[in-house]
């Protein structure tokens, strides 16, 4: 297995049923999809060889996304429509794919690249959107809002980078928020929510896109 | 009820461990229109998704079902305890994965009755349906409730909460149940006529139609039809030549047990190990031809894109093509990176040869090794025969072939079983230990599996009594000292569970009481062992008036009336009578590939045999 590797960046939608699939089992979904694929994939050589995939960043359960990004890489270069028709007919019907591209083997990876994600966030219906501004506003005056995550103590507020108030097509109070998304500083969308004294839950959150270093 | 709140479930989905469980959506589902007039059967395996999906039988069943037009198949499992409780804090029914629709909207639930540790979960789920869980308190507006499996050979304990049973291979069975309940309900027939109709086909039971009385001692006098018409005992069914195998396997999107394919390459099995409650009921011998296991094969990765194939019969060894299969494994898929597993290879060196040509594949993982008896006696009295220097040989070869780990399983408590016996389970572990540790060092790595015997029903054991848990976990706890001491690991049945399947698997219809008391009483998942379910069972026992020793404790009289009488399996109880004595002195019976020992099943099943072609069987 000489050959140059192909490394191919696939876009997609996650939807519907496959929001309750964790990290891991979403990537091993995709893994299967790939072989079902007959795809020329490349393996890791060595004595347990697996398929070379990369996922740009976990989902948290429960959420949707019409940003999520992964890596995988092939043995030889295929048209990428070619490449997506195949994956389409093989993956399930609740992940759409938007976007397959070749690209250059020596970009970084996805996960050391990602630093920011964007969120649109719709609440339940007996909250009016000044509650929700409000409850928002009033943490962001504090020093700092603190969370607790695995033991660890994390303050939410300097991963807030920008947010905006704005309604959706049935004028329902929509938040969208970008938060960072990167190794070290990972902000959750839920957590601020519980910190505002919402049940996520009750509300949706949607990952809209993924913010990379230039 | 109109169909499922589908915005509460994705709510209560957030508050629960692994929710993928709860929603379908895997790859090869097969979701058809709910709105269109079809026969709809909700297939349940009463045990957790993790558990359950990846059953042979229900993919099987799940794929025949949908080929056909005008049937529609979804499936349901059973909660884990924290999505219980939010169904009914939320007062939502229990639903299908496909359509998510609630339980008591399908036409017929089939159950999937594998084993018998999970009777409570399906009253469990009956009850998390809204469906009254006693099968006389329902009536043409409820759905039809079926049981089928491999623990409905003996389906008496569970007959109040089921209106049919499918004794046997349902492969064919289904459809014609599925006609039947479909012209039935056009006609708009009340219940009775349509479980007076199913009673008529062949391999259904029904058991409301059936009188039980029993002797003063509480063993059983007679089981009876109760009118004209209905059969006095009821024959299994068989398929005579195995179907076309299941492609296209649903994905899993959770990870879950056993997460991989199978490939059942042989039914049956003609050794006669007189402990085997699969090779009794699942005769005779069917095989697959190697040429369409690969294609088959090749069909089901292309549509699942699995990395691990399981070729599952009972014996792999005793396929008449074993060797060609592996070899041709290995040509087509050696670079595809899969992993292959051959279970249930018998003790010689031939088996070595098998599993060279699969290990190639993929390396790494053990070789398994079930003498299930140390000493050349006990092992003539389970007939299981094997010389000691054959065993020993094989080991060292599969040492030499650069296997670092063998699995030994035995069983302890079987009948004339004495100390010596048990000790030569731990010698014989650490000879082979040793013997590894001569050819590769100290790498080697020795499990020994312990099983306690559960006499089960239609075996030559039927008659014997269990075991009791102290002498067992004397014998238990000199093998986990010697164990230790040598550096083994050992796993067992906790005695507890060993007693439980054996109430259920050997009881009869008082059972049904005492199932429901256990249920009432909070038990369930009652195989997962972490949970005080024993204490929960003898106190169903007691407040239903009943002994549980009488089931477990009690050796039976030949003569006696056995609670599974009136189920046919195709083998005579006489032959099984004999074999019994035979046991007890010590005599071997030959595979019966070899000569016919007329078990019943040529009798039972000859019309059915196919006369050529690869499908014959195992039968001379």
């Amino acid at each position: 297995m000489n050959e140059t590797p192909v490394r191919v960046r696939v876009t997609y939608a996650k939807g519907g049923n496959l929001r309750f699939i964790g990290h891991l089992d979403t990537q091993r979904m995709f893994e299967r999809a790939l072989r079902r694929s007959k795809l020329p994939l490349r393996y890791t050589q060595g004595f347990n060889k697996h398929l070379r995939i990369n996922l740009a960043s976990a989902l948290p359960l429960g959420f949707t996304s019409v940003a999520e990004m992964l890596d995988f890489w092939m043995n030889e270069p295929l048209e990428p429509d070619l490449i997506r028709t195949r994956l389409t007919k093989s993956l399930p019907a609740e992940i759409k794919l938007l976007d397959v591209r070749l690209i250059e083997n020596n970009l970084p990876s996805l996960q050391g690249s990602l630093i920011a994600s964007e969120y649109e966030i719709t609440f339940p219906d007996h909250l009016s959107a000044g509650q929700i501004e409000n409850s928002l506003e009033e943490l962001l005056r504090g020093e700092s809002i603190p969370i607790t995550r695995r033991g660890k103590s994390i303050d939410l507020k300097p991963m807030i980078l920008d947010y905006i108030f704005t309604e959706t097509e049935k004028n329902q109070p929509l938040l969208r928020i970008r938060m960072s998304s990167s190794a070290s500083a990972n902000a959750r969308p839920d957590d601020l929510l519980e910190k505002m004294g919402l049940d996520p839950a009750e509300c949706k959150v949607e990952r809209t896109k993924l913010i990379f270093k230039e | 009820m109109a169909g499922t709140n589908l915005d509460l479930i994705e709510k209560i989905l957030y508050h629960v461990e692994k929710p993928g469980r709860y929603v379908g959506g895997e790859h090869n589902q097969i979701v058809k229109d709910w709105s269109q007039p079809r026969t709809k059967w909700c297939l349940i395996f009463p045990d957790l998704y993790d558990i359950g999906q990846t059953n042979l039988g229900l993919a099987m069943l799940y794929q025949i079902l949908n080929e056909r037009e005008d049937i529609l198949a979804e499936r349901s499992f059973a909660p884990w305890t924290d999505m219980e409780q939010e169904l009914r804090n939320h007062q939502i029914t229990l639903f299908s994965l496909e359509n998510k629709q609630p339980l008591s909207a399908f036409d017929i639930l089939g159950f999937t009755l594998p084993y018998e540790s999970i009777y409570t979960n399906v009253l469990n789920i009956l009850d998390l349906a809204g469906i009254p869980l006693l099968a006389a308190e329902r009536g043409s507006d409820y759905p039809l409730i079926l049981a089928g499996g491999q623990a409905c050979f003996n389906p008496e304990p569970m007959t109040d909460f089921f209106d049919a049973f499918v004794i046997g291979e349902g492969e064919e069975v289904v459809l014609e149940i599925s006609s039947l309940y479909a012209a039935s309900k056009a006609a708009n027939q009340p219940k009775q006529t349509l479980l007076r109709q199913l009673a008529q086909i062949p391999g259904v039971y029904v058991p409301s139609f059936y009188d039980v009385s029993y002797n003063p001692d509480g063993t059983i006098a007679a089981i009876a039809p109760k009118e004209e018409g209905i059969p006095g005992w009821v024959t299994k069914r068989i398929v005579s030549v195995l179907p076309p195998h299941p492609r296209k396997f649903l994905v899993p999107n959770v990870e879950i047990v056993h997460d991989r394919m199978s490939i059942e390459i042989m039914r049956g099995c003609t050794r006669g190990c007189r402990f085997c409650h699969a090779g009794v009921v699942n005769r005779p011998v069917r095989q697959r031809d190697v040429d369409e296991i690969i294609p088959a094969i090749e069909d089901a990765l292309e549509s699942t894109g699995y990395e691990e194939v399981g070729l599952l019969s009972l014996s792999s060894s005793d396929h008449t093509q074993i060797l060609e299969i592996t070899r041709q494994v290995h040509e087509h898929f050696h670079d595809q990176k899969l992993a292959f597993s051959l279970p249930s290879l018998r003790i010689a060196s031939f088996s070595i040869d098998l599993m060279r040509e699969l290990k190639d594949l993929k390396p790494g993982g053990g070789f398994t090794l079930a003498p299930e008896a140390a000493t050349e006696r006990m092992r003539a009295v389970i007939n299981k025969p094997l010389d000691d220097e054959v065993f020993f040989n094989t080991v060292r070869e599969i040492f030499e072939n650069g296997w670092r780990g063998i699995k030994l399983y035995y069983m302890i408590g079987l009948p004339t079983e004495t100390m010596e016996d048990v000790e030569a389970i731990l010698a014989t572990a650490i000879k082979v230990q040793k013997i590894g540790r001569s050819i590769l060092g100290n790498r080697v790595k020795i499990h020994l599996g312990i099983a306690s015997l559960i006499p089960k029903p239609h075996t030559p054991f039927q008659w014997l009594p269990v075991e009791s848990p102290d002498s067992i976990q004397q014998k238990l706890d000199f093998l986990k000292a010697g164990t230790r001491k040598a550096g083994i690991k050992m796993s067992y049945n906790i005695p507890d569970s060993t007693l439980l399947e054996s109430w259920l698997s050997r009881g009869d219809r008082k059972l049904n009481r005492v199932i429901l008391n256990a249920w009432k009483n909070g038990a369930k998942f009652d195989a997962w062992g972490e949970r005080d379910n024993l204490r929960i069972w003898r106190q169903s026992f007691e407040s239903a008036g009943i002994d549980p020793d009488f089931y477990s404790y009690r050796e039976r009289s030949l003569a006696e009336n056995l609670p599974w009488d009136h189920i046919d399996i195709g083998v005579k109880k006489e032959y099984l009578k004999r074999d019994y004595n035979w046991s007890l002195q010590g005599r071997t019976r030959p595979d019966c590939r070899g000569s016919c020992f007329t078990c019943g099943i040529l009798e039972a099943f000859g019309d059915k045999r196919p006369a050529e072609g690869f499908g014959y069987w195992g039968c001379p």
